[in-house]
């Protein structure tokens, strides 16, 4: 019987915190070198910096700054500091985030040092020594599992993610799911040939309607574009796997949404309203499907790889599962889960999905990732639009 | 909801005594556990069959479970996974060279 709660930090309102970073968050590519330098100074930080932020229109726009907002509201950072170029915007970013969440957050900007980038790290060295402490404050309480919101994903997928580590992870999620917790799986482009099935799972006829739509989109886009998935999408490592076409990959790929109804689909980095199981209208590719959920809200993403992906998020710890059992063997250092004996038929699905669910509940507690102890971890912004 | 590959991943007893599993009932390929090649068996619901393999299968990899024409579609999950552009024997690996995807202007 796996213990049905974890030790997390609790927050004044919204989620619990997994972890307590300490976020700077460059909010424009015009200071990301300032944020970087500022961020190595401040003990226990996170640094996101955007590349862009400056030149973006309508849907673009609004998107940079609903991934901006969300990655500092993300409840596994303990406080914010917003690193920028001009005060309005950080202070729009700031406001954005404190409705959100209840951490402390504070702005530094050019504006503030007639646009002395010196003067800006030192301010933000000292800001965020300052908000460094206070997160220091927050303590590990025991809490239910209702409080978790999981984000699933896979990468770099063979036939193995389809036969035994997706059903697997889907059944984590069902009991995830069972306990009054969230979860929520992306990556549109690979539910199709397998909408049917994730339509037929609205909770109500209009979320199946939206989630037939929303692929429709997508291979719209593919089929305007001229573009052949064969190689992108299935990749060349798919195909190696064994993985033939975009409908066989998804087939496998759904089986990390396990089998309760759909609560509803979620926009790119859309906070969920309710609790359950939500999908999210997002891009394939892992780095951006993956701060889509952490802008989200997801305080950890359980992560379904063939023959390996390294790739974690820097906000979300990130939990890598395999049932390839080469690749187990190999990428003992990289892989948090061997699911190999699920594929060869040595143990239960629901055996596994028991160890693999209390192995999570550590995560929760602090035990590092993989990737966590290695130090790796990245955010990938989206663009739906050209810069002006 | 479709949920064949479950059954799949419970169905193992202690012992694994099979090369291969196909998936859902109405699949017309099976899964490679291990790189294969000769005859192998394959987990077919309860049963075993035994598929003489026209050439060696990678782990991962399908082959034909039975005799199938160009242009049929081939089931897998219990779902179409796409059309066959030539004609395949049972025990032939299924793959890019052979099949390809009916969805995005792809296979038409």
């Amino acid at each position: 019987m796996v213990d049905p709660s974890f030790l997390g930090f609790p927050r004044r309102f919204g989620r619990a915190g997994v972890r307590n970073h300490v976020l700077v968050l460059g909010i424009n590519g015009l200071v990301a070198p300032a944020a970087s330098q500022a961020a190595a100074r401040i003990a226990g930080s996170r640094l996101v910096a955007t590349p862009y932020g400056r030149g973006q229109f309508g849907a673009d726009k609004a998107l940079h700054f609903l991934q901006l907002a969300g990655i500092g509201a993300n409840p596994n950072n303990g406080a914010v500091l917003i690193v920028g170029a001009d005060r309005k915007s950080a202070d729009a970013v700031a406001e954005a985030i404190a409705q959100r969440s209840p951490a402390p957050v504070e702005a530094v900007t050019l504006d503030d040092t007639q646009e002395d980038a010196h003067e800006l790290v030192a301010r933000a060295v000292r800001a965020g020594t300052r908000l460094a402490r206070e997160a220091s404050h927050g303590r590990r309480v025991r809490l239910p599992l209702s409080e978790l919101y999981l984000g699933l994903e896979c990468g770099h997928s063979d036939a193995s993610s389809g036969l035994a580590a997706n059903p697997l992870a889907g059944a984590v999620a069902d009991r995830l799911v069972e306990a009054g917790a969230t979860c929520v799986v992306g990556e549109t482009l690979e539910w199709l040939g397998a909408e049917d099935a994730l339509s037929a799972r609205g909770a109500d006829g209009t979320i199946g309607r939206r989630i037939a739509a929303a692929v429709m989109a997508r291979e719209r886009a593919v089929t305007a574009a001229g573009v052949d998935l064969l190689g992108d999408n299935p990749g060349e490592e798919n195909i190696r796997g064994g993985l033939s076409t975009i409908e066989e990959k998804s087939l496998g790929a759904i089986a990390k949404a396990g089998r309760h109804p759909v609560t509803d689909m979620l926009g790119f980095a859309q906070p969920p309203s309710g609790r359950g199981l939500h999908l999210m209208d997002g891009p394939s590719y892992s780095p951006e499907s993956m701060t889509g959920f952490v802008a989200s809200g997801t305080q950890m993403i359980l992560f379904t790889t063939g023959p390996g992906n390294s790739y974690c998020s820097l906000i979300a710890p990130t939990f890598k599962l395999s049932a390839n059992p080469a690749a187990c063997v190999r990428l003992d250092g990289q892989l948090d889960f061997d699911a190999g004996a699920v594929l060869q038929g040595r143990l239960s699905l629901d055996a596994a999905a028991g160890h693999l669910l209390a192995e999570l509940i550590a995560v929760a507690s602090g035990t590092l990732t993989w990737g966590e102890a290695a130090g790796q971890g990245a955010e990938c912004f989206t663009r739906i639009g050209p810069s002006l | 909801m479709l949920h064949p590959h479950r059954a799949v991943a419970v169905s193992g007893a202690a012992e694994s005594g099979w090369d291969a599993v196909r998936i859902a009932a109405a699949d017309d390929v099976a899964v490679a556990l291990r790189d294969l090649s000769g005859t192998v068996r394959v987990l077919c619901g309860a049963g075993i069959e035994e598929v003489a393999l026209a050439q060696p299968v990678p782990f991962g990899h399908k082959f034909a479970l039975a005799d199938l024409a160009a242009g049929d579609a081939v089931r897998k999950y219990g779902a179409p996974i796409g059309r066959l552009t030539r004609a395949v024997r049972r025990g032939e690996h299924v793959h890019v060279h052979n099949l390809k995807s009916r969805r995005a202007g792809a296979g038409g």
